[in-house]
């Protein structure tokens, strides 16, 4: 794994993409690179040309394939089995926690979050120090 | 998970995106406003409208995610209470014709909030005070208890959802102060450059032809070309599309209708023309002020409207049209017209004269102050209501406002803007010791005048332009310059008043100049006949005048010449 961060976003939201924008371009990320998408499509597209990827962002509800599509087509297609995916919602009861573990998120992030939370996710993704 | 944070500017990790999140959350509140609307008319119609139905949820869903990770909590409620209310609907459409109401109410109050999110924190109590209105729906319709999330329709809503559009990568975010920063320094440089022009006059007056001055000539005029395109990559930079301010009308339509027992359906058309930002901000009072005029005023109510073969349903345009260096936005009603005859009446007991019987000028009459307030509104020529702060305030923004009739058939406004607000491209003229500034854009001719060519008819000074008579008015009394000798002859520049031609009386022509306008001091009124100050280059000010203001002649009782309205 390259210690380089490669991060993937998929959101339908302008707006979100511009938050992430705003996480990635500062400490500890700072130097990390963000590939935009979206929709569940688009994404999908990068998802699978970026092997090295140190973390997907996936929104579950977007037009054009929505989180749990891209999941179940991951999942079929066994893409990048190595990559954490994390399932970004606005609300979501354990039930649909579950359905999205299940079909392969690697953990859930609810709205609001805020940089720390990502800080968290990344730092138990990648357990080494940057080098 | 940390409750949500609180919206403190300072604090938010996201606050700086607070511009971004109104530009992404407001279309998309309007859009469900708009939807709603259409909706109302198929629900009372019958017609569950299925399809456009279903993208609601997924707008509101977006707005209410973006609103939690700004920590807008009462704006994420008030699109989660839209949202349930949705979820209600979705299952149980024969309830929908009675929620069109409520929803239309929430989904404005939405776009509101998302409005004034920019300047201040949302009010909760307004957001808590709808959330507690969704309930009572709710619990009044039996069997109806949706849980936080509701699935179904999801597939479909998502093929009809408009996705957002990606940052580019070559894209950055620039709050609006920055642009308006940049714009007033542009401003500074044309100052100073005309300032450095006038120097090098000077000198080149003083030394002569030399090469050394040459040089300076060189560059001076290297340093103009670049100034032109520093201004348009700024006012490139601050354009903003109409639809912006188009957004919010259909609701005040159908408001406005509603309450006065109208049906009035709203359209709108080039909305991806685009303004200045500062136009934006500025042209949204005065549209409002046309299109409530036009619901209250112009539209007939049903009844009346069938009784002269009309559709019961009205419609009012706002249509935004590109021109090459201005926009046009358009506000057109299909109802009963301006009564020409009670504007004449009402402009003579203010002691105004159409400068012709032309239509045009008839209709300049509407704007005069003061017209409107002289009769109850309701009447039919109650159309004047506050016109003159319409016209006053498209001028202030360098614009001006024509209006069309047909009697029956509807009315037309016209507001011609400029694309840019920060240089007025003028025609300096002298009166007596006085310089003025004509912007360039109203000017359509000047002439030098010899005195025998000037013909008094009906007490009214005219003389003739391409073979066309127009009347004249003499500058020195129009703007009460002390008392001048004026050199025998004169010039005549010939302005667009309103798309017709009037006569300006000067003395001098002294050339063309780039000035930065700036707006006058709201204290000392509204000076007839002046559309602002602007810097010269010796640093003097110099008054912009204002052609439109031509239009309309009042005869002094003291047998001057005539004078601009809204001086006594």
């Amino acid at each position: 794994m390259s210690e380089e961060l490669l991060f993937l976003v998929v959101d339908d939201s302008r707006l979100h993409h511009q938050m992430y924008d705003i996480i990635f371009s500062k400490p500890p990320f700072q130097g990390a690179r963000v590939l935009h998408a979206a929709n569940g499509r688009e994404g999908y597209a990068l998802f699978a040309t970026h092997p090295e990827l140190t973390m997907v962002f996936l929104d579950l509800n977007m037009p054009e394939m929505n989180g749990l599509e891209f999941l179940a087509r991951r999942r079929a297609e066994q893409l990048h089995p190595h990559v954490p995916v994390v399932l970004v919602t606005t609300e979501s009861t354990p039930a649909d926690e579950a359905r999205g573990r299940d079909a392969g998120a690697w953990e859930y992030l609810r709205k609001p979050f805020t940089p720390e939370d990502i800080q968290r996710l990344v730092a138990r993704a990648r357990p080494a120090p940057r080098a | 998970m940390p409750p949500a944070p609180s919206p403190t500017p300072d604090e938010h990790p996201f606050a700086e995106l607070i511009r971004d999140y109104v530009a992404e959350c407001l279309p998309l509140a309007e859009r469900v406003t708009d939807t709603l609307i259409a909706l109302e008319r198929r629900w009372a119609a019958g017609d569950p409208a299925e399809e456009e139905f279903a993208p609601l949820k997924g707008w509101l869903h977006t707005i209410k995610g973006n609103s939690a990770m700004m920590g807008l909590v009462p704006l994420q409620e008030l699109a989660h209470a839209l949202e349930d209310v949705w979820g209600l609907l979705a299952a149980r459409p024969e309830l929908r014709p009675r929620a069109a109401d409520l929803l239309l109410r929430g989904s404005g109050l939405l776009a509101d909030l998302i409005r004034s999110a920019e300047t201040a924190p949302p009010d909760a109590g307004l957001a808590a005070a709808f959330r507690e209105e969704a309930r009572a729906f709710l619990g009044a319709a039996p069997g109806a208890a949706p849980g936080p999330e509701r699935r179904q329709g999801e597939r479909r809503q998502g093929e009809r959802r408009q996705s957002v559009a990606l940052p580019e990568s070559d894209t950055v975010r620039v709050t609006s102060r920055r642009l308006d920063q940049l714009l007033e320094i542009f401003g500074e440089a044309i100052v100073a450059q005309a300032s450095l022009e006038e120097a090098a006059r000077a000198l080149g007056v003083r030394a002569g032809a030399r090469d050394d001055l040459a040089a300076l000539d060189r560059a001076l005029t290297a340093l103009q070309r670049t100034l032109r395109r520093f201004e348009r990559a700024v006012m490139e930079v601050r354009l903003m599309p109409v639809a912006t301010v188009f957004g919010r009308f259909g609701r005040l339509v159908r408001d406005l209708a509603r309450a006065e027992g109208k049906q009035v359906r709203l359209e709108t058309t080039g909305g991806e023309t685009q303004l200045d930002k500062t136009i934006i901000d500025r042209i949204g009072e005065p549209l409002v002020h046309l299109v409530t005029n036009a619901v209250i005023h112009g539209i007939e109510p049903p009844a009346e409207r069938v009784r002269r073969g009309k559709p019961d349903e009205a419609v009012i345009t706002l249509a935004a049209i590109s021109r090459s260096d201005r926009v046009l936005i358009e506000v057109r009603d299909d109802g009963r017209g301006l009564d020409l005859e009670r504007i004449r009446v009402k402009a003579s007991a203010l002691g105004v004269t159409p400068a012709s019987d032309d239509p045009e000028d008839l209709y300049a009459l509407a704007f005069l102050p003061g017209l409107s307030t002289t009769d109850e509104v309701s009447e039919l020529a109650g159309r004047g209501v506050g016109l003159d702060v319409v016209a006053g305030s498209v001028r202030a923004l360098g614009g001006g406002v024509r209006v069309t009739s047909t009697p029956g058939a509807g009315t037309t406004f016209t507001l011609t803007l400029p694309l840019t607000v920060a240089v007025v491209r003028s025609l300096l003229v002298g009166v007596g010791e006085e310089r003025y500034a004509v912007p360039l854009r109203d000017v359509m001719a000047t002439f030098r005048v010899e005195p025998e060519r000037l013909h008094a008819i009906d007490g009214r000074q005219m003389t003739l332009w391409q073979g066309m008579p127009i009347p004249v008015a003499d500058a020195t009394a129009l703007l009460g310059v002390p008392a001048w000798a004026p050199p025998a002859r004169r010039y005549c520049v010939v302005l667009s008043a309103s798309g017709r031609p009037r006569g300006l009386l000067v003395d001098r022509l002294l050339g063309h100049r780039d000035l930065v306008a700036k707006p006058l001091d709201p204290a000392l009124g509204r000076p007839p006949a002046i559309a602002g100050a602007a810097i010269l280059g010796d640093g003097r000010v110099t008054c912009l005048l204002d052609a439109a203001q031509l239009g309309v002649v009042r005869e002094a009782e003291s047998g001057r010449a005539p004078i601009a309205p809204g001086r006594r």
